[in-house]
């Protein structure tokens, strides 16, 4: 029965008398309006309003209620939710309150020129004057209401429940509500509230905690966790618990009974389709293509080449024929010559002719000379070298200096040259002698190269580790990152900071020894900052080598794949599975029950006030001193109603707790409403239609006069 | 306006016939922006309840008090009755494997969590 809403526009407005009160219970969640007399009512809606933007026109208009969620895709609800005129139990926006009470009338078919009926509304018990007052202003100033009357809707319903036989006229009513929950003790059909209790907590609560615990277990459906889908499941699934305790323990061990108890609900889900691998046809047409792109490609190149080619030949013409030309001119034309085609000496020519030459034949993919001929006047070169120092001038000496620089350049670059060549005969020998050993038994070669990459990249990984975070150790790889609570330095990092704390504190104690073992002098090594990367050339050593390794593996065996192998330390990266039906599903179990104990115990969320069983014996204690002794009496006719009662379990529960809170044997009797959540308003309307009722209204007269001290103390006898 | 929408009358009129004041009247700049409202809190401030007879039921004094008795203390993640409590987290868990999932978990969900209890650290 979630979300009942009768929002049809009523058309008997007129067939009503005008003595004909109209009957409101406005509550935190529902606006309930009617006719005196009338066992239900006419127009029921959910007690808010939204202010949305028209998508097309961009006007913002009022829409009350809840309606087709479906209509509301017209418009834009972003910059504004639901909005209630209720802060807990009492309202104090009556803009909003305005617009409610505007569809309410509208709805129950109201055309005349203004309400020209008394209206009874539900207010909170204990409702402060200024929302009060505001209420009454608001409908005689606006509406034009001739008088008012306000009750409590507990109160209503317990006074229904009375008539009906239900609950004595001495007893207790327990209403829970959308945001508070109410105990309200009545002697003879009368309220006291001098030892009524409220505890904020009520069905607003328990569907908030339900919503918030499923989003935080479910994150990835969110979206489907609307407050109206919460609600739903709230009402459908949630029950009390007889003892919360024994109840949890029962799922703690994971009996069958509580498996019987939990409840799944599936979302919307469609197996995602099996990929196909692609065709032959496809994998050759794309293949066709790869090879068109790159025939365009190479193509590109070519042309490119011998456009630049063509530049060239083209520059070097130019220079002969210059140069040509330079031969016929006379000596002493020459230079106004060039300076006419921007040179400046015939030298500059000549450098650049060679200059054109040589990247021709670059550009042609011919040898370029080596420039590097070894001279054979090494001596003839370096012929200061050989002559003692004293034996030169200044000038000599420093061409000495020179030339002994230059000289052991050259030597130390054919050196190295010499042993680059060495080096690879080196390898070049390693390798014909592997290339011999897997020829004499490939299958070991196999085995041992695989073996030695395993090790190898087990060792890199290891020291990766080691250098990034210690975080994987305690499986703290949490995917939102940053958080590594204490854990943000990494294991040299780690020692670094211990061996400055300790030199830091170290003093004084004992003897100090620090020096006498040339070993100690390395902590200092340890403790600078840069000492962390000065082990990075063998790794480099060593990755180099795991390189060669997989390359060569690759080479010889068709089913390597290079990281594959590195196993356990690879695969911690986040694995990717097919959804399955499982992760569609929302799964109601502890929380059916803790949720609504939060009624029982408000401390769940947060909330230092006493539970409904305990509210029990908080509002007998406070009964008066004349109405001693009737305890007992009250625990004989306790009524339950309001939404939040509807829980199956409720009554036991709240028996079971007062039990507890009484002496023994005391006689208790718990009875739920017949309907707890029309109850208030049927009492209402019941009251409304009484003879009597015109006498406890007042007018707008008597509003304006008594003030405002007046109205604080009005209370109307529910008994007439 | 879509047919629709006009169909199901989804939109409150402007004008209502059964008004003396019309909500244009009252607010003819539309909807005032800002806070022109006093909030309960405020209210309750405005009503002086304490210079009243104690006697007097009031909506501040009807309040019932915490409770008498020890708060359940229970997991923050499962509901179970929780024996143990986080120091680095603040929450109350059950058993090692809820320790577990509560030490993986991402620092805005713990604050969530203790949220919930009303427990969380509030920045200001």
């Amino acid at each position: 029965m979630p979300f009942i809403s009768k929002i049809q526009r009523q058309s008997d407005y007129s067939s009503f008398n005008s003595s004909c009160p109209i009957v409101i219970d406005n509550g935190a969640s529902y606006f309930r309006i009617g006719w005196a007399g009338e066992n239900d009512p006419r127009v029921i809606f959910r007690n808010i309003v939204q202010r949305p933007r028209h998508k097309t026109t961009g006007e913002t208009v009022t829409v009350v209620g809840d309606h087709n969620p479906m209509l509301l895709k017209y418009f834009d609800c972003t910059r504004s939710g639901p909005r209630s005129a209720f802060e807990s139990n009492v309202v104090y926006q009556f803009e909003i309150m305005e617009y409610i009470l505007d569809f309410g009338f509208d709805r129950l078919g109201a055309d005349q020129s203004q309400i020209d009926h008394p209206i009874l509304i539900t207010e909170c018990a204990c409702n402060p004057v200024q929302s009060r007052g505001k209420m009454a202003e608001l409908l005689f100033e606006s509406y034009g209401v001739p008088s008012v009357a306000f009750g409590v809707d507990a109160a209503f319903s317990y006074k229904y429940n009375q008539q009906l036989g239900i609950c004595n006229d001495t007893g207790l009513a327990i209403s829970s509500g959308f945001t508070t929950s109410h105990v309200i003790p009545f002697i003879n059909g009368e309220p006291i509230y001098e030892a009524c209790c409220r505890t904020n907590v009520g069905g607003y609560h328990v569907t908030d905690y339900l919503k918030q615990l499923l989003s935080l277990k479910y994150p990835h459906h969110i979206s489907k966790l609307t407050w109206e889908k919460v609600e739903e499941l709230k009402m459908e699934h949630c029950y009390i618990a007889a003892d919360y305790a024994s109840e949890v323990q029962l799922f703690q061990r994971g009996d069958e009974e509580a498996e019987e108890k939990t409840r799944c609900w599936q979302l919307p889900w469609t197996p995602s389709p099996v990929e196909e691998p692609p065709s032959e046809e496809e994998i050759a047409r794309k293949a066709a293509l790869k090879e068109k792109q790159s025939q365009r490609l190479r193509e590109m190149a070519e042309a490119k080449r011998s456009s630049k080619i063509n530049e060239l030949e083209n520059e070097l013409k130019g220079l002969e024929f210059l140069l040509d030309e330079l031969k016929d001119t006379e000596d002493d034309e020459i230079l106004s010559f060039l300076a006419s085609r921007g040179y400046t000496s015939k030298r500059e020519v000549e450098s650049a002719f060679a200059k054109v030459t040589q990247s021709l034949r670059k550009a042609k993919g011919e040898q370029v000379p080596s420039e590097e001929k070894v001279d054979a006047s090494a001596a003839e070169k370096y012929y200061l070298i050989d002559i003692p120092d004293d034996e030169l001038s200044a000038e000599q000496l420093k061409e000495k200096r020179r030339q002994v620089f230059l000289k052991s350049t050259t030597e130390a670059r054919q050196r190295a040259k010499q042993k680059r060549l060495e080096e690879e005969l080196e390898k070049e020998k390693e390798k014909k002698l592997e290339e011999q050993k897997r020829l004499e038994n490939p299958e070991l070669y196999l085995e041992q190269l695989r073996a030695k990459y395993k090790e190898l990249s087990e060792k890199l990984e290891q020291r990766k580790r080691l250098k990034t975070n210690g975080n994987h150790a305690n499986g703290n790889n949490n995917v939102s990152g940053g958080v590594g609570r204490g854990e943000r330095l990494n294991a040299a990092q780690r020692e670094r900071m211990r061996l400055l704390t300790t030199a830091a504190f170290d003093r004084g104690k004992g003897e100090d020894t620090f020096g006498q073992r040339d070993e100690d002098w390395q902590l200092y090594k340890l403790m600078s900052r840069d000492n962390d990367d000065d082990d990075d050339d063998k790794p480099d050593s060593d990755e180099a080598e795991l390189a060669r390794i997989s390359s060569r593996l690759q080479e010889i065996d068709p089913t390597f794949f290079p990281g594959s192998e590195s196993g356990a330390s690879a695969s911690e990266a986040p694995r990717f599975r097919p959804l399955t039906k499982e992760d569609f599903q929302i799964i109601l179990g502890v929380e059916r029950f803790r949720c609504p104990e939060v009624l029982f115990n408000p401390n769940f969320i947060g909330i230092d006030q006493s539970g409904l069983d305990e509210m029990v014996g908080v509002s007998l204690r406070r009964l008066p001193n004349w109405a001693q002794g009737l305890e007992d009496k009250m625990t004989t006719s306790i009524l339950v109603t309001g939404g939040s009662c509807l829980y199956p379990g409720m009554a036991e529960r709240l028996e079971a707790g007062i039990r507890m809170i009484r002496p023994c044997g005391t006689p208790i009797k718990v009875v739920r409403a017949t309907d707890p959540i029309m109850d208030a308003w049927r009492g209402a309307s019941a009251y409304a239609a009484a003879m009597q009722f015109p006498q406890q209204t007042f007018s707008r007269m008597d509003y304006y006069e008594k003030g405002e001290d007046w109205l604080r103390r009005y209370k109307f006898r529910y008994t007439i | 306006m879509e047919r629709e929408v006009l169909e199901a009358e989804l939109v409150l009129p402007t004008h209502m016939k059964f008004k003396k004041i019309q909500m244009y009247d009252k607010y003819p700049k539309g909807q005032a922006r800002g806070r022109h409202w006093k909030h309960l809190k405020q209210i309750i401030q405005a009503e002086n309840y304490e210079n009243y007879p104690p006697h007097l039921p009031t909506y501040v004094n009807i309040e019932t008090p915490p409770s008498m008795h020890p708060g359940k203390k229970i997991c923050d993640i499962t509901g179970f009755e929780a024996p143990y409590f986080d120091p680095r987290t603040k929450l109350r868990y059950a058993n090692t494997e809820v320790f577990k999932t509560i030490r993986s978990l991402p620092n805005d969900y713990v604050q969530r969590y203790l949220a919930l209890r009303n427990a969380a650290v509030v920045l200001r």
